[in-house]
């Protein structure tokens, strides 16, 4: 009875936000009669569909296994929260997720939004189209609301238990809301493109909703790299999966968007990148959901294989990227830019910022459709994975870090100019060079790129150093959102390197109440206990571990039966210290009754993650801080 | 108890017998295995490395690896054993061949054409 | 530029859309067939039944392998399709894949012998060498060269549409 109310909702609503695009776009957008009935059009529609979810969840929680999904994703065992995390565990549920996502993003634009103000009408009735589409996707080709009936069954399949977590819970809505969010600007350049009004500054209406979105994704990346690492059991916190590129994707792309907005959303430089941009950051963020959706690409994330869903969300983003890139093109006169960029500006950095990127999006689609492509002429199969990636994004990302490096220096809307042989930047690279020789000759640090990449990493941070310091002690102004950002990037930079050249692993064997050596620790199976949870049985092994100085911790980890599905995993303890983690699994055990412990030392990763969360916060703040100046 | 239950998870592990560890002769040997079967794919998986799998066969090629390190095999004559067996596809890198020359020279190249392109014109 | 920029800008996409329609709609196409040729491994092992040395020597001519395993579920669903090969006069050679010999004959004796002989790989040393992943698998081979490896459960429509089009090639079995 409730399933079928909410899919009644989810239909009425689909219908309403067509009505609502047809609105939009039939009549003046200008009159405050249509603006106002758009709005509310679109606001009725937006609550018919959050009804809708919020009954799904209801029927979820309330373990309505007459529902098809809830059945297969769900089971009466599970705690309340991952009842409901279970609703976007898989393909239908994840695409209501998305879809409600859409539908927020535009209610909260559309409530704070004055209704008169320019492209309000238009962008939302694009939105609407956009949500129809989705819907339409959700209905005909992966309804959520499928019933088993005569007879449900007494209780679901239960999920995946490795999707029992926390972190993995939040990651898709994360990263659902950082996709989406570029929705708004996208509405908005098509509508400013259609509109045709040279002079409205759609880039200032929706900068903060852009940032927004981004610190959503650089987020829900970062959850997604955290929870693999402590989750998979082998260390590891990026692989270049197919799916990990696919949101990196639409993330760099968003990372030159909003720099590149910064600016054209206060000049009349850089128009047309902009607007080229946003229609790419939301492009790439539907080619994700389709790689992700189709099955067309093999990957651990790969939800059901199915070409019929392949071919309508091909199809739904064919319309949408064709129709806005032929919008774009036949509008291209009227994005004539203002004056010239000024060599080496801080407009012309932005505007190489936005090449490297660019260069950076097509060598990760190449590299994700290269085995296709190269399947489908010589018939053999290929991998294209880390050694490819590494090699494109290393060199690049340290050539770009080197102009952003001189970057700092330039003005906006004058030329390069540097008055004396000693200023920051060559005291800059002094320091830094020091560093990356001491790092060689004391911490015995030897990789190539990974000096190069300390070096490049140094230049920024100790540059940003300079600034601080030119603000505390000469008051003379800086963007300190580009200063926190900027210096996370040469963390990042630098913890990449520290954490790939100085980490390491081993497989030890040791049996109960013995002991073993590494790195200078040892390690000590102290007991095997058996534990007993509602869904699962486990085997935990209790280590002590001794550090150099003598102090005593202790760590975990388990294997773990699973009842449901009988699937076994394993679970790691790990110890995390300021400067490395400590890491530890059981593999198996052996004949004579010892176990294989793997150990890994894993060097300023945490500091990987902090550099993330170090962007995402200057981020909020410049959201903050926009805000506050407006009023 | 707890050898019923090890013994429970052990069968239904397919992993019958683990008779060695990974054990090296140097530090050296045991770095190149950890940055080896982080770079060859395991054949079983949809995706990942052997690194990340715990799949039989996974299992059975770093014991491979480590008996070939043993004899003194290079990095190079190791991955084109293993390709032999289990095809190119294994490996992570796909080669420098006439088949992937545009994959590698592609990215740089672009990156060139364009920075040259906004040198010359700096309008855009 | 700004009509390179335009052609550009519309071509690609359409491009890469037309490219993932086609590739969407290949059909005909099974994943776990492998149609490269090598040589069969040099192998020394013992038979199942008789634990007797056999060696490449013993094989000759034109025959299927089949990788399979007591513990392997698939192996049972698939076993019946290749009693009827065997019925037809196809010479079947097993490979019993890291497996307990009590329990690979147990299971024989159980559900049918369709091999002529049967490979007892315990360590899957050989299974190593020919790149076998798993159970069941399936080779085609032919003077000691491997024409067709089958990854997976073979039923008549694999047998029609992988391993006939090879056979008819080369015309074997004849």
């Amino acid at each position: 009875m409730l399933v079928e109310i909410a899919q009644f909702l989810t239909i009425l609503s689909t219908g309403l936000f067509f009505l609502n695009f047809s609105f939009s776009f039939l009549f003046d957008s200008k009159d405050q009669h249509i603006a106002n009935l758009v709005s509310k059009i679109y606001t009725h529609s937006s609550l018919l569909l959050v009804t809708s979810f919020l009954i799904y969840v209801w029927l979820a929680v309330s373990d309505n296994f007459s529902v098809l999904y809830i059945a297969q994703h769900s089971n009466s065992n599970l705690p309340i929260f991952y009842k409901i995390t279970s609703i976007w565990s898989a393909h239908e549920g994840s695409m209501f997720l998305w879809i409600l996502f859409l539908v927020l993003w535009g209610a909260l634009f559309n409530f704070v939004t004055d209704n008169l103000q320019d492209l309000k009408v238009k962008s939302m009735g694009i939105i609407s189209i956009i949500i129809v589409g989705f819907l339409l996707f959700l209905l005909l080709t992966s309804n959520p609301f499928e019933t088993i009936l005569p007879i449900a069954p007494a209780n679901g399949a239960d999920i995946n238990p490795v999707l029992q977590d926390p972190a993995l819970a939040i990651h898709p809505p994360f990263l659902y809301m950082g996709y989406i969010g570029f929705v708004i600007a996208f509405a908005h350049a098509i509508a400013f493109m259609i509109e045709g009004n040279s002079s409205v500054k759609w880039e200032a209406l929706v900068r903060t909703w852009s940032i927004a979105a981004w610190v959503f994704l650089t987020i829900g990346i970062t959850l997604g790299s955290w929870w693999a690492y402590y989750e998979l059991g082998w260390g590891g916190y990026w692989f270049w999966d197919p799916v990990e590129n696919v949101a990196l994707m639409p993330w760099l792309a968003a990372t030159a968007f909003i720099h590149s907005i910064s600016v054209s959303s206060k000049s009349s430089s850089l128009r047309i990148w902009t607007i080229l941009l946003s229609i790419i950051v939301f492009s790439l963020s539907l080619f994700g959901a389709f790689i992700v959706r189709s099955g067309i690409i093999d990957s651990v994330h790969s939800f059901a294989n199915d070409p019929e869903r392949g071919l309508y969300l091909l199809a739904f983003i064919g319309i949408l990227i064709i129709g806005s890139m032929t919008i774009f093109s036949s509008r291209l006169s009227m994005l004539t830019s203002g004056s010239a960029i000024k060599t080496f500006s801080k407009e012309s950095f932005i505007s190489i910022n936005n090449i490297f990127f660019g260069v950076l999006v097509f060598s990760t689609m190449l590299g994700i459709l290269y085995p296709l492509i190269y399947e489908s002429i010589y018939e053999q199969k290929i991998s294209v994975g880390a050694p490819f990636y590494n090699a494109i994004f290393v060199p690049m990302t340290v050539l770009a870090s080197i102009f952003l490096f001189f970057s700092v220096e330039a003005r906006w809307q004058r030329k390069f100019v540097i008055r004396s042989l000693i200023n920051s930047m060559s005291i800059s690279a002094l320091i830094s060079g020091s560093l990356v020789f001491s790092a060689y000759k004391i911490f015995n640090i030897t990789g190539t790129w990974e000096l190069i990449s300390i070096f490049a990493g140094s230049l920024i941070i100790i540059r940003y150093l300079f600034v601080i310091w030119d603000y505390l002690l000469n008051n003379k102004y800086s963007n300190p959102f580009s200063v926190i950002a900027h210096m996370g990037l040469g963390m990042l930079m630098i913890s990449i390197a520290l954490n790939n050249e100085l980490s390491s692993e081993r497989a030890l064997n040791i049996n109960i109440n013995q002991s073993d050596m590494y790195q200078g620790y040892e390690i000590k199976l102290s007991d095997l206990k058996l534990v007993n949870n509602p869904n699962h049985d486990s085997v935990q092994a209790i280590f002590t571990l001794t550090d150099p100085l003598g102090n005593n911790f202790y760590l975990k980890p388990e294997k773990r039966k699973y009842f449901a599905r009988g699937q076994i995993t394993t679970e790691t303890d790990i110890y995390v210290t300021l400067l490395k983690d400590i890491y530890i699994t059981i593999g198996d055990q052996l004949k004579d009754g010892s176990w294989i412990v793997n150990i890994q030392f894993n060097y300023f990763i945490r500091w990987i993650w902090f550099s993330a969360i170090m962007m995402s916060f200057s981020g909020i703040m410049l959201i903050v801080s926009i805000n506050r100046a407006k009023r | 108890m707890i050898k019923k239950l090890c013994l429970v998870i052990l069968l239904s592990c397919n992993f019958l017998f683990a008779d060695s560890l990974y054990e090296f002769t140097n530090l050296e040997n045991e770095k190149r295995f950890y940055n080896l079967i982080k770079e060859i794919r395991c054949p079983k998986c949809t995706s990942g490395s052997l690194a990340s799998s715990n799949a039989p066969v996974s299992e059975d090629i770093k014991l491979k690896i480590v008996e070939l390190i043993k004899e003194g095999k290079s990095d190079s004559e190791i991955k084109k054993y293993i390709v032999n067996r289990f095809g190119n596809e294994v490996l992570y890198d796909p080669g420098f061949d006439k088949g992937t020359y545009f994959l590698w020279i592609a990215p740089i190249s672009i990156l060139l054409l364009a920075l040259t392109t906004f040198f010359f014109r700096r309008k855009i | 530029m700004k009509f390179i920029l335009r052609m550009f800008v519309i071509i690609l996409p359409i491009a890469l859309i037309s490219f993932f329609y086609l590739y969407i709609n290949d059909d005909d196409y099974y994943p776990g067939a492998d149609y490269r040729n090598y040589n069969l491994p040099q192998f020394e092992l013992n038979e199942l039944y008789s634990q007797s040395p056999i060696s490449n020597k013993d094989i000759q001519g034109t025959y299927l392998i089949n990788v399979w395993a007591s513990w392997c579920i698939t192996c049972r669903v698939e076993h019946g399709f290749l009693v009827k090969l065997s019925n037809k006069n196809i010479p079947i050679m097993g490979i019993n894949y890291k497996d307990d010999r009590d329990d690979a004959i147990n299971w024989i004796n159980k559900f049918g012998d369709p091999y002529k002989l049967i490979i007892h790989d315990f360590k899957g040393s050989l299974a190593l060498d020919m790149g076998v992943t798993g159970a069941p698998e399936t080779f085609l081979v032919s003077n000691g060269e491997v024409l067709v490896h089958y990854r997976g459960e073979v039923n008549t429509m694999i047998w029609q549409d992988v391993f006939t089009p090879v056979i008819n090639k080369y015309e074997l079995f004849k």
